[in-house]
């Protein structure tokens, strides 16, 4: 299964204002390449996009957020794991796309015998899923789009080098954020400082 | 904690409308922390590691809540890479709160080589990771403090952290 195949389906699956974030490389090149339009956070390095899909899904709790990781930058951090489910946040969706290495540089850990989903498991979430075919992820994954959460998927996928032409204001650093906080700003949930707990 | 520190900093953060505080407890901070988790005006949630509860913090408040980061200052030397990201990187506003263990004066019974570390090393690696930060060790400045550090955060777009010495918070 290809990331690309995964990502073309999902980005049909969500609402444009439902916020998305990505993790640094393939996610944000192929994010990016499917949608303009909404919040989309882009490149978190190394550890930090569960996390930071934590702290969004409390400023749109009535919204699906989803955060877009891969194994090597996951594996940086899997307390994430723990303050997920603590947290709890029931309109939370994170896919981490698995393909089992460091870009060119030798297979991770996932490729032997760590288990990401009875990782998250074990850290207390309940709702997760190791989904391998396209077929698989149109099943689990487009109904969760509906449903209450937080939901941790494992997604297998191919090693590849995704060499897409994007724009860099638009996807890391300052300007990326400036674009992501004008985005915020112009939401129809936006109204200045919310308080509330996803539910 | 000094009872008085603990009403001063609620009353403050609600003037400032900061109505999310996220945790890893530790000593100093926890009667703060407490207190604030049973107050039902804030969003009160605790994080596994310093560096998912900074990142969570950043999506909290570029998402629009206003936020607060309560720690300790060894957490925040474990935070940095978080830290480093949140300032240098993106700029996210973020108002932060930890203890000043290693502060001179500390005789909380820490090993003073681990008080030496954070007194040595947590200024000058904030400096570094380009996070102002100021000392408060004086319960009168506590108000206008955490006012301007909150007006600071949004006015840099930067984290900014306030040490709270043993004068004010235990």
């Amino acid at each position: 299964m290809n990331r690309m195949d995964c990502l073309k389906e999902l980005v049909n699956w969500i609402d444009v204002n439902d916020p998305v974030v990505t993790s640094l490389s393939s996610n944000t090149a192929i994010w990016a390449s499917l949608r303009e339009q909404g919040a989309n956070f882009y490149a978190w390095n190394m550890g930090l996009t569960v996390g930071f899909s934590v702290g969004l899904s409390f400023a749109f709790p009535k919204r699906k957020v989803v955060g877009l990781d891969s194994d090597g930058s996951f594996m940086v951090d899997t307390s994430a794991l723990i303050t997920m489910a603590e947290a709890n946040p029931a309109n939370l969706m994170i896919l981490v796309f698995d393909n089992q290495s460091y870009a060119r540089m030798g297979p991770t850990a996932t490729s032997r015998a760590t288990d990401l989903e009875k990782m998250a498991q074990g850290a207390g979430i309940k709702k997760t899923a190791t989904i391998r075919t396209l077929d698989e992820f149109t099943r689990v994954v487009k109904p969760a789009v509906g449903e209450t959460g937080p939901h941790f998927f494992v997604v297998k996928v191919e090693a590849e080098t995704v060499r897409l032409k994007r724009d860099p204001r638009r996807t890391s650093g300052r300007p990326m954020k400036e674009f992501f906080v004008d985005a915020v700003m112009k939401h129809p949930d936006h109204s200045g400082n919310r308080g509330g707990v996803p539910s | 904690m000094d009872p008085q520190s603990g009403q001063i900093i609620i009353e403050t953060l609600k003037e400032e409308g900061v109505d999310m505080v996220v945790t890893l407890p530790e000593e100093p901070t926890f009667s703060l922390t407490e207190a604030i988790r049973k107050d039902s005006y804030f969003t009160s949630l605790t994080v596994a590691a310093e560096g998912n509860g900074i990142a969570l913090c950043a999506g909290a408040a570029l998402g629009g809540r206003k936020v607060m980061f309560v720690t300790g200052i060894a957490g925040l030397m474990v935070g940095t890479w978080a830290l480093a990201q949140c300032s240098i990187v993106y700029g996210v506003p973020m108002l932060i709160m930890a203890s000043y263990r290693g502060d001179i004066g500390d005789h909380s019974g820490i090993p003073g080589s681990q008080l030496l570390l954070f007194k040595q090393v947590a200024e000058p690696l904030l400096n570094t990771l380009r996070v102002p930060c100021r000392v408060v060790d004086k319960i009168s400045d506590l108000k206008r403090t955490i006012r301007d550090a909150n007006f600071a955060a949004h006015d840099y777009s930067s984290p900014v952290v306030l040490l709270l010495s043993g004068e004010v918070l235990w």
